[in-house]
């Protein structure tokens, strides 16, 4: 057997996202191929994307061998876990205030909470701690300011390279120089519309 | 001379003081990121797409374009001196260019890459300033069916130029497309895949898509990669040529700029299938074909010139007919989008200073890279002491503040974390992002067609075989997707692929 495990999950997960589309677009008028209404192309692209996975899995049987990666029991583990209290995260956040309750916020904070624990497992740590620091950038960027924002963001980044835990020496000399740089490009030169420091505006 | 006029126009353009500059800033960081391994064109163009958005189009497009071109300078200098390709595009010149290098001749090589790629630059600009109205001439005539065909024609052959299996990366260009359809139908009004959430109105943020799958997706495979990085050793020597090298090295450059203008305008081509056509080319007809492998200077020549030739014929189908060749041009159509300009064959009417400025900033952009590359190339050495653990810090904090600002909406950022997650499922299963971007780009041009196409033919999908264009386009297409099904071709692509 030549099974190509990467290419059977690439044609399933085409499938799955092809059926998902293919459910939504249920609400869309399709019209005429004449006057295609707006359900009318996705419905095409969807079919055709279905098909396409299904020729990437039935290919599959014979292209291998690829094995995927395999996840330890604790990756695996904190993958559950982290969805379960990403989720429970964003459910109680309002309790925490009225900012959690407003846009995205609440999301957010459940996206940050879920991607620190995914980062107890080791080989999670790097996807975990790179995108915790943009939801961090995100939650404090308004309130906090860029300045705060960015500070959090740095330090939480950096977690994902152990070297930078060793010598953190070197994680202070570029916060000072990012935060010198930015401040420059897009403060004075660009003047993006954002609070430099907390409750500017 | 309408040619000589607009050449003028354009020059005038792209000399005023603010696209100099921009030019120059362009052809530094392009440079730059061309030296460092880990960080390519595609990913630093999306995370400086928002920074543009305040400048003027044309001023915008002359930096992005020289961050392009420019990198394709800087990619060989690190592939010469440390073996080491700073780019895909500059793989192939690791071979012969190293070799070079370890033979005491670094600077004979360095010297070689850069005045090639001027003098490909050169010729390129001039391909595109003559090709251009010529083209646009001739897409004035298309019908919604012609484009529609036009467009698909890119769409497979993005794909099957694609790394890896063709059948997946057509999966991912209808995945593109498919993403390409979320937000409002622009006939009726009615919302799709939205959910109900009002920022997805606009459809999904094109830049927080690039930066996710490109730039931060990017940054979590090169962390896990362990740093491989080697220290200087080899000295850079003269920089001057031998009259023998020399003459070695001209036929290759004149192959180099052919191959490379050639497969640039081709969809789906650009600047790396450029570099190893050209590479294969000189290992096969050039005189030196018996020194491959001891440090032959036709390796250098040729895929150099070939490289920066593409990076510039690749705008072609940009600037005449609106369609990305490549990811990188995937990008500039989403640059000139933001910037309220629909890319197509009306753009050099309609936007003269943009399509002519940004021609002769090319030229421009070439005569500064010379300078910037040749007699300060210690410089750029230096840049390679900067680990990676310090720059991905910065690359992060560009990329959350430019996703931020494109709407000023944290939104966004959010955006683009679900993006870089599944741009790393993606790679983790060898599904190609580049075909992904472009079918993005393409889909809703495609859909309007579409659509205006069968309305005219009043529901008659014969309109697409009857017309000729776009019955040839069709062909062309079905030809290459039968190629690929041929075992002998698809060999013989992973043979160019693999290097």
């Amino acid at each position: 057997m030549k099974l190509n495990a990467k290419d059977l999950a690439s044609g399933a997960l085409l499938i799955l996202i092809a059926a998902v589309g293919l459910w939504l677009n249920e609400d869309h008028a399709l019209g005429s191929a004449r006057r295609m209404g707006p359900g009318y192309m996705p419905m095409l692209v969807f079919w055709i994307l279905m098909g396409l996975g299904v020729l990437v899995v039935v290919l599959s049987l014979f292209s291998g061998p690829d094995p995927l990666q395999r996840w330890t029991g604790l990756e695996s583990g904190m993958l559950v876990l982290a969805v379960v209290v990403g989720t429970a995260a964003w459910w109680i956040s309002p309790l925490f205030g009225s900012f959690f309750e407003s846009t995205y916020n609440g999301v957010g904070f459940g996206m940050l909470v879920g991607l620190l624990v995914m980062c107890w497992a080791a080989g999670w740590r790097l996807i975990g701690y790179i995108n915790a620091a943009m939801c961090a950038f995100s939650l404090l960027l308004e309130k906090g300011g860029l300045m705060i924002a960015l500070i959090a963001t740095i330090f939480i980044c950096a977690l994902a390279e152990p070297e930078h835990r060793q010598r953190p020496l070197g994680v202070l000399g570029v916060t000072i120089f990012l935060l010198a740089l930015c401040w420059w490009v897009f403060i004075k030169q660009l003047d993006i519309r954002v609070a430099v420091w907390p409750n500017q505006y | 001379m309408d040619l000589l006029a607009n050449l003028a126009h354009g020059f005038g353009v792209a000399l005023s003081f603010t696209n100099v500059t921009f030019a120059l800033v362009g052809a530094l960081i392009g440079t730059a990121i061309g030296v460092l391994p880990g960080i390519g064109p595609v990913a630093t163009i999306s995370l400086l797409l928002p920074i543009t958005f305040g400048q003027p189009a044309t001023t915008a497009i002359i930096m992005l374009a020289g961050i392009y071109y420019g990198a394709q300078y800087g990619g060989s200098t690190t592939a010469i001196l440390l073996n080491l390709p700073g780019e895909i595009s500059s793989v192939v010149t690791t071979l012969e260019g190293y070799k070079m290098a370890r033979n005491g001749r670094a600077g004979a090589a360095l010297a070689t890459a850069a005045l090639a790629s001027f003098f490909a630059g050169t010729v390129a600009t001039v391909v595109v300033a003559g090709s251009g109205p010529l083209l646009t001439s001739v897409a004035l005539s298309f019908g919604p069916a012609d484009y529609f065909s036009l467009m698909l024609l890119g769409l497979i052959i993005s794909a099957v130029l694609a790394q890896g299996s063709v059948t997946k990366a057509i999966g991912m260009v209808t995945l593109g497309v498919a993403l390409g359809l979320v937000g409002t139908d622009v006939q009726t009004g009615q919302q799709r895949f939205t959910f109900g959430v009002p920022e997805l109105s606009d459809g999904i943020s094109f830049v927080a898509l690039a930066m996710g799958m490109f730039g931060i997706a990017e940054i979590i495979l090169n962390l896990e990669r362990p740093e491989a990085r080697s220290v200087l050793k080899t000295k850079v020597g003269s920089l001057w040529l031998t009259k023998e090298e020399f003459h070695r090295a001209i036929p290759s450059v004149l192959r180099g700029t052919a191959v490379g203008t050639v497969l640039g305008i081709l969809p789906g081509g650009g600047a790396s299938l450029s570099s190893f056509g050209s590479y294969m080319m000189e290992r096969k007809v050039s005189k030196g074909r018996h020194l491959f492998g001891t440090g032959a200077i036709e390796g250098v020549a040729g895929p150099e010139s070939a490289n920066n030739a593409a990076a510039q014929t690749s705008f072609i189908p940009l600037l005449t007919l609106g369609i990305p060749s490549n990811a990188v041009m995937a990008l500039m159509v989403g640059a000139l989008i933001i910037q309220g300009i629909q890319p197509g064959p009306r753009m050099v009417e309609a936007q003269p200073d943009l399509f002519w400025g940004l021609i002769c900033s090319m030229w421009i952009g070439n005569v500064m890279l010379l300078v910037i590359n040749l007699p300060m190339i210690g410089m750029w050495v230096k840049l390679l002491q900067v680990p990676y653990k310090f720059l991905y810090p910065a690359i992060l904090v560009f990329c959350s503040i430019g996703a931020y600002s494109v709407n000023n909406n944290v939104f966004d950022v959010y955006t683009t974390v679900v993006f870089s997650i599944v741009g790393y499922i993606f790679n983790k299963l060898k599904m190609e992002p580049a075909p992904l971007l472009i079918g993005f780009v393409l889909g809703p041009m495609m859909e309007e067609h579409l659509r205006r196409a069968m309305l005219l033919s009043r529901g008659d999908a014969t309109v697409f075989i009857e017309r000729p264009i776009s019955a040839s386009m069709l062909a062309i297409g079905a030809i290459a997707l039968l190629a690929m099904v041929l075992p002998n071709l698809r060999k013989g692509k992973e043979a160019a692929m693999a290097g």
